[in-house]
C-alpha cells in the first residue's frame, strides 16, 4: 500500500531535518558551543574514542557491575520466587508486598548503599542487584504460581516425582513469563547501574558521563552518551532476542 | 488431592484466612530483624534501627532547608505530572488518530521510549541548571511517554462496529470524537496516567539526588558525608511515603474511572 | 398492509471489494434489484457470502454501491440518513462506557434531536422492549438477548420510518431469538415501520416477513421473492401451522443448492467466483 513507503518517508525525512537543524544550530545559527556541541566534533569524539580504546576501562566496570548485579538479583530471585509459588497462601502474601516495594523508585536508596559501601562498585552492584530482583521475583511467582493445575495432577496421577515435576511440567510452563522477569531484570539492572554510576561513582560509563558534563568536554560528552546509548540498546536488543528464543521452544 | 485436613489451632486457622494480617507480621518482623542488626551487629556508622530513625524523624525536619526542599521536590512531582500527562495526551491524540501520523512516529516514540534516559541526565542539567526546571524537565521526559503509548493503543482498538453505529445515527466528525473515541480511550489513558507517576517520580527524583549542592541531592549527599544514617534513613523514608501516597491516588483515580472495564 | 408505494427502491446494484488481481478481490453483488414497500417487513435470506449485509449496509448509505442506485423516500441515497433509516447490527455496537440510558439519549444526540424530547423519548423507548428496569445498567452487565433489545430501543428513539437489522439476533440462543421475535411482531404491528431484516434463519424468516428476498450463492443477487401472507402481530401457534411448514420448506428448497455452492467457493482455491 501506497502508506507504508510514506511513512518511512516521513520517519527519514523527519530524522534527517533534525540532524540538519542540528548542525545549522551550531554552525550558523550561533548556539553556544557550551551548550550543543558541532555534531562533525561529536562524530570525530567518538571516532576517536573508539580507535583509541579508552572506552574499555569504563566499558569493563561497568559491564563488570551490570553482570555481578543481575547474577545475584536472578539466582535470588527465581529461587525465592520458585519457594513462594509452592504455596498459594505465601503467594497472597507476598505478591502485594513485592509489588508495593517495586512502585516506588528504589534508586532512592543509593545514597545509604553508597554510605555502606562507598563509592566503589559495590554499591552499584547492591543497588543494582536490589532494584532488579523486583521484576525477576514477581514474574517467577507469577510463573510457577499460574501453572495450570490440571497439568499437576495428571503429572502426579502418573506417579511424577518432586523432581520430575518441577523438570518437566513446572518449569517448561513457567519459563516464558520467568524469561519475560529476566528480561525485565536486565534492563532494570542495566539503567540503575548507569544511573548509580552517574549519582555517585569513581569510574564506569555514567561516571565518565559526568566527569566530562563538569568539564564541560562538550562533544567529548555527546559522544559518550551515543556509545553508552549505543551499548544499551544492543544489549536489550540481544536480550530480547534470547527471551523470544527461549520462549519459542 | 483431598486429603484430611489435620485441625489446626484457631490461632493459626485465623491467620491462614487472614493473608494480609500476615504480611503485617512479615513487615513486622522484617522491621525487628533490621531492629536487632542496626543495634547489636552493625557499626552505628552505617546503620541505624527504624527505633532510633522514626524518633529522630524531627530533627530530620529541623534541619534547615530539609522542610523547603521537600516542598519543592513535591513541586516539581506534581507539574512534571501535569505537564506530562497533558502534553502525552495530546501527542498521543494527534499520533494515534490518523493513521498516517502514527505509522511515522509511532515507531519513533518507541525507541525513545526504550532509550536509557539516565544518560543524558547530566545534559539536563546542563541546559536547565540546578533548579526545579530540570527536575521537571526529566520528570516530563520520563513520563510523557507512556502516556504517548496507551493513549494510542487506546484510540487504535476501538471497534469498528461502534464508529459505524455513530455514524448511522448521524454523528458529527467532532461528535465522534467526543462521544465514542474519547470515553473510549479513558481506561488506557489511566493506565497511562499510573505509569506516568513512576515514570516522573524517578526522573525527579534521580535529578534531584544528582544534584548534590541544592535540593533533597545536597542533603543526602550532607547526611552520607556526614555518616549520619540516622538522618539519611529517615529523609528516605520520608520520600519513599511521599511516591507510595502518589501513586496510590494514581491508582484510585484509574480504578474509579475503569468502572465500565468489566473484564 | 403495505401500500404500493416503494419506500426503498434498489436497481442494478453490483458491488465488489477490491480491484481485479488483487487477492482480497470479491464479487459481492450482481445486478440486484428490489422494491421494499412501505410499511412492510422484508427478510433477506441467503447463504454465507451471498452480500446481504452488504446490500444492507449499501441500503442505508454506509457504502457506496459499484454500480446501480438506491432510493429511499423517492430520493437517492449518497450516505447515512440519520433521519430516515435506523440500523440494529448482529455485533453489541451499544458503547460500553455508557449506561442503557445514556446510550440511547446518545443516538438522539447524533441525530439531532432536541434535549428536552431525549428523555421523554428514550424512557417510551426502554419501555416498549421491556427494559424500564435496566435503564441504569451498563451493557455489560446484560445478557445478550437484553443487550439486543437495548440496541432496538435505541434504534427505536430515532423514530426512523425505516429500521434495517442486520442479523440482530444471530448471536444469541434459539430460545432467546424465539421470545424476542415474538415480541418484534408485537412492535411492528403498532409501529408499521418498513423493516429489512437479514437472517440465517428458515424459521425467523418466514415468522417474521411480510417478504422473504432469497439469494443465490456469490456473487449475490435474489433469485426469487416469496411473500407470506398472515397478518401482523404473528401469533406463537403460527410456527406449527402447515402454512408455516410449507413456505419454510419452499425456502429450504431455493436455499439448499444455493448453500452448497457457498461452501465451496469457501473452501475453493482463488478468488470470487464468476457468475454461471
Amino acid at each position: 500500500m501506497a502508506g507504508r513507503g510514506a511513512s518511512r518517508l516521513i520517519q527519514a525525512g523527519f530524522l534527517a531535518g533534525l540532524v540538519v537543524v542540528w548542525y545549522l544550530a551550531t554552525t550558523r545559527w550561533g548556539v553556544n558551543r557550551l551548550l550543543l556541541p558541532n555534531p562533525v566534533a561529536v562524530y570525530d569524539n567518538l571516532s576517536d574514542i573508539l580507535r583509541s580504546g579508552e572506552f574499555i576501562g569504563d566499558l569493563e566496570t561497568t559491564l563488570g557491575e551490570l553482570a555481578a548485579a543481575f547474577a545475584i538479583s536472578a539466582t535470588g530471585g527465581i529461587t525465592l520466587g520458585y519457594l513462594i509459588s509452592r504455596s498459594r497462601y505465601w503467594i497472597e502474601v507476598f505478591e502485594p508486598l513485592f509489588a508495593a516495594v517495586y512502585s516506588i523508585p528504589i534508586i532512592l536508596f543509593l545514597p545509604l548503599f553508597v554510605l555502606f559501601f562507598g563509592l566503589g562498585p559495590a554499591s552499584k552492584i547492591a543497588l543494582g542487584a536490589s532494584i532488579s530482583f523486583f521484576p525477576i521475583v514477581i514474574n517467577t511467582i507469577a510463573g510457577f504460581g499460574h501453572v495450570d493445575r490440571l497439568f499437576v495432577t495428571a503429572a502426579r496421577s502418573m506417579g511424577a516425582s518432586d523432581y520430575h515435576l518441577f523438570r518437566h511440567v513446572l518449569l517448561p510452563a513457567a519459563s516464558p513469563v520467568i524469561l519475560t522477569g529476566l528480561r525485565m531484570g536486565f534492563t532494570t539492572a542495566l539503567l540503575s547501574i548507569i544511573g548509580s554510576e552517574t549519582l555517585a561513582s569513581l569510574a564506569g560509563l555514567g561516571h565518565r558521563i559526568v566527569h566530562l558534563a563538569e568539564a564541560m568536554e562538550m562533544a567529548r560528552m555527546f559522544a559518550y552518551i551515543v556509545f553508552v546509548i549505543a551499548i544499551a540498546v544492543t544489549l536489550n536488543a540481544v536480550v530480547s532476542r534470547l527471551e523470544a528464543h527461549g520462549k519459542r521452544d | 488431592m483431598a486429603i484430611a485436613v489435620p485441625k489446626r489451632r484457631p490461632a493459626l486457622r485465623s491467620l491462614a484466612q487472614r493473608p494480609w494480617l500476615t504480611r503485617l507480621i512479615v513487615i513486622a518482623v522484617l522491621f525487628a530483624l533490621w531492629e536487632v542488626a542496626a543495634r547489636f551487629l552493625v557499626d552505628p556508622l552505617f546503620l541505624s534501627p527504624p527505633s532510633q530513625v522514626i524518633a529522630s524523624l524531627d530533627k530530620v525536619f529541623d534541619t534547615r532547608g530539609v522542610p523547603a526542599a521537600l516542598q519543592l521536590t513535591l513541586f516539581e512531582l506534581t507539574v512534571a505530572f501535569v505537564l506530562a500527562v497533558a502534553i502525552g495526551l495530546a501527542l498521543g491524540l494527534a499520533i494515534g488518530l490518523q493513521p498516517l501520523v502514527r505509522r511515522s512516529f509511532f515507531p519513533i516514540v518507541l525507541l525513545l521510549y526504550g532509550m536509557p534516559q539516565v544518560t543524558i541526565l547530566p545534559l539536563f542539567i546542563l541546559f536547565f541548571g540546578i533548579g526545579a526546571a530540570s527536575k521537571i524537565a526529566f520528570g516530563v521526559t520520563h513520563g510523557v511517554f507512556p502516556v504517548i503509548v496507551t493513549v494510542v493503543a487506546g484510540v487504535q482498538n476501538l471497534k469498528p462496529i461502534l464508529l459505524t453505529g455513530a455514524r448511522s445515527m448521524g454523528a458529527s466528525r467532532w461528535q465522534i470524537f467526543r462521544h465514542v473515541i474519547f470515553p473510549h480511550m479513558v481506561p488506557s489513558f489511566f493506565a497511562g496516567m499510573r505509569l506516568a507517576m513512576s515514570g516522573v517520580l524517578l526522573g525527579v527524583l534521580l535529578a534531584e539526588l544528582y544534584v548534590s549542592i541544592a535540593g533533597i541531592g545536597y542533603f543526602t549527599t550532607l547526611f552520607t558525608q556526614n555518616f549520619d544514617p540516622t538522618k539519611l534513613l529517615g529523609l528516605i523514608g520520608v520520600l519513599a511515603a511521599m511516591a507510595i501516597v502518589l501513586n496510590a491516588v494514581v491508582r484510585r483515580a484509574e480504578n474509579h474511572f475503569a468502572r465500565w472495564r468489566a473484564e | 398492509m403495505a401500500t404500493s408505494e416503494a419506500a426503498i427502491r434498489v436497481r442494478g446494484v453490483f458491488h465488489r471489494f477490491g480491484d481485479e488481481g488483487e487477492q482480497r478481490f470479491v464479487r459481492a453483488l450482481a445486478d440486484t434489484s428490489l422494491d421494499v414497500a412501505a410499511g412492510e417487513l422484508m427478510c433477506l435470506i441467503g447463504p454465507s457470502g451471498c452480500g446481504k449485509s452488504t446490500l444492507l449496509n449499501i441500503m442505508g448509505g454506509l457504502m457506496a454501491p459499484s454500480a446501480g442506485t438506491v432510493e429511499v423516500r423517492g430520493q437517492p441515497v449518497r450516505g447515512p440518513l440519520p433521519r430516515d433509516i435506523a440500523f440494529v447490527f448482529q455485533e453489541n455496537s451499544l458503547f460500553p462506557w455508557n449506561t442503557v440510558i445514556e446510550n440511547i439519549e446518545l443516538g438522539m444526540t447524533f441525530q439531532g434531536v432536541s434535549k428536552s424530547e431525549r428523555a421523554a423519548r428514550a424512557a417510551e423507548a426502554l419501555a416498549a422492549v421491556g427494559l424500564k428496569e435496566f435503564a441504569q445498567h451498563y451493557p455489560a452487565q446484560l445478557s445478550g438477548g437484553m443487550r439486543q433489545r437495548a440496541a432496538l430501543a435505541r434504534a427505536l428513539s430515532l423514530k426512523t420510518p425505516i429500521l434495517l437489522m442486520d442479523e440482530p439476533f444471530g448471536a444469541l440462543d434459539e430460545q432467546t431469538r424465539m421470545i424476542l421475535g415474538e415480541d418484534l411482531s408485537v412492535l411492528l404491528a403498532q409501529s408499521r415501520k418498513t423493516i429489512v431484516f437479514v437472517t440465517h434463519s428458515l424459521g425467523e424468516a418466514v415468522f417474521l416477513a411480510d417478504r422473504v428476498a432469497v439469494f443465490s450463492a456469490r456473487p449475490g443477487s435474489i433469485k426469487q421473492v416469496i411473500a407470506v401472507d398472515e397478518p401482523h402481530p404473528r401469533r406463537p401457534e403460527f410456527v406449527t401451522s402447515a402454512k408455516f411448514t410449507s413456505l419454510r420448506n419452499q425456502l429450504y428448497g431455493l436455499l439448499h443448492d444455493e448453500i452448497r455452492k457457498a461452501v465451496q467457493q469457501s473452501t475453493a482455491p482463488g478468488a470470487g467466483a464468476e457468475p454461471a
